[in-house]
């Protein structure tokens, strides 16, 4: 019997499938740990804003930017929801390759082994053109998980301006200027967090197939 | 590739039993697919699990023309039986499988659709092969709680899924019971513990004692016939059965 060269290919291709479950599995990971330091923001911003209260006019400035922070805060929530919605569209569809992948490896060893059957021929074309299709898909949803980090990126940079304007306007805290300045740096820390956390995500290698 | 073997013949009517695969891993439990064959229709009876359905197409196709296959039958769910269902239905996506009512949404977990399923209802029925009358048999609890067994009138052959099964040495490779004592020995463990209830093989053994059968067909081990068939029926209704130490 001869073989199918686009089998072959298509087979390569497909292994990979199970390791992307293992990458988006990882990514899925991440973004959990930036919803939780999203949640942490929030918290700390709520402090940051009785604590500008408590230091009246001279904190006017810090109060204003802890507000900001917190609206930060919760579009960095709703922006990494948007994420899982795709990461579980994507388990989804690797899911499906996986399960064409079984499929059609269960199918030619059937067609070796027989010596060859038409049935089983159209029956493996169809199912490749299947697996394309599906791979496509998760080519899509790969490309809409990039464009959903990338727009988490550019708010993740206002929320690290935030933290520096934060930092500065603590300085003219006067008394308070050490408790407002302890704030703001925590602030700029956990932005740092997630900047770590993308970078890590950006770099995953689901992301560097095409 | 597994061999096949025609145990029963008469004019266009065929039984195949589909066994002994040497490239099988010995962490798959070995099993026995069966075709009837009828005027050029067939029914492949517990079509197996998915890892092996290269084996048992293969197999088949030596034997059988396997787009002639009009159906399958699932005795029960297990996935030795019927894991293999997707696979089928790649081949052949308007294949009907036969199973009780019970499992009809239950084995979509492999694979098929409702259009998929002919459930059969508890008390069993006919199965018309291309004009042979084939019938379910109710072996409920046996050890599945919807099971069926399919019985051939005419050539007096009752396929029994996991009853009469034996968990034989690796070299043994008759298709036929040589010694009952010797083979029952490898069947009383199985049978003591897989099958649930006492009542329901009591029933059983009245059921099938009713009928004519030359050959007693299950899914492992080997093919019961002639005096062996009775012998394995009264062994059956005498060894207590539900039974499991822990
Ligand atoms: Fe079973
Ligand atoms: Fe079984």
């Amino acid at each position: 019997m001869t073989q199918n060269p686009s089998i072959g290919i298509s087979q390569s291709r497909a292994s990979t499938a199970g390791q992307d479950l293992v990458r988006i599995v990882r990514i899925n990971e991440e973004i959990k740990s930036i919803v939780a330091v999203a949640f942490k923001i929030n918290i700390m911003a709520l402090n940051a804003i009785f604590l500008a209260k408590r230091a009246g006019t001279t904190a006017l400035g810090f109060g204003v930017l802890s507000n900001e922070l917190r609206v930060f805060s919760q579009d960095l929530k709703s922006a990494m929801g948007g994420l899982s919605g795709v990461i579980h569209e994507a388990v989804t569809e690797v899911s499906v390759v996986l399960k064409d992948q079984r499929l059609i490896s269960l199918l030619n060893r059937a067609q070796e082994e027989s010596g060859g059957n038409a049935r089983v021929a159209a029956a493996l074309e169809l199912r490749q053109k299947q697996m394309v299709e599906h791979q496509s898909q998760l080519r899509a949803h790969r490309r809409q998980l990039k464009m959903v980090m990338e727009n988490v990126a550019q708010l993740v940079e206002l929320g690290g301006v935030l933290a520096k304007s934060a930092k500065i306007e603590a300085a003219y805290g006067q008394g308070f200027s050490n408790a407002l300045g302890q704030v703001s740096g925590e602030f700029d820390g956990v932005v740092e967090d997630i900047r770590h956390s993308l970078v890590n995500l950006n770099k995953s290698e689901f992301f560097l197939q095409r | 590739m597994k061999a096949t073997q025609c145990f029963y013949q008469d004019g266009e009517h065929k039984w195949v039993a589909i066994v002994r695969d040497p490239a099988r891993p010995d962490c798959l439990i070995d099993t026995n697919e069966y075709l009837v064959s009828y005027n050029g229709s067939g029914l492949l009876l517990d079509p197996g699990g998915a890892e092996i359905f290269p084996a048992v197409f293969s197999a088949l196709s030596a034997e059988f023309d396997p787009a002639a296959l009009t159906g399958l039958f699932a005795s029960h769910q297990d996935p030795d039986i019927i894991s293999s269902l997707a696979l089928w239905l790649e081949f052949n996506p308007k294949l009907p499988c036969y199973v009780s009512w019970l499992w009809a949404s239950f084995i979509p977990h492999f694979g098929g659709s409702a259009e998929t399923f002919v459930a059969i209802p508890d008390e069993g029925m006919e199965i018309n092969l291309n004009g042979l009358n084939l019938q379910a048999i109710p072996a409920h609890y046996l050890h599945a709680s919807g099971n069926f067994h399919l019985y051939d009138a005419k050539a007096k052959v009752l396929f029994s899924g996991d009853v009469g099964a034996a968990l034989l040495p690796a070299k043994s490779d008759n298709l036929f019971v040589e010694n009952f004592d010797a083979h029952i020995r490898h069947a009383e463990a199985f049978h003591r513990r897989w099958m649930g209830s006492n009542e329901a093989k009591r029933a059983w053994c009245e059921r099938v004692s009713r009928l004519n059968i030359d050959m007693l067909c299950p899914q492992h081990g080997a093919i019961y016939q002639g005096a062996d068939v009775e012998r394995f029926i009264n062994w059956f209704d005498g060894l207590r059965v539900g039974v499991a130490v822990g």
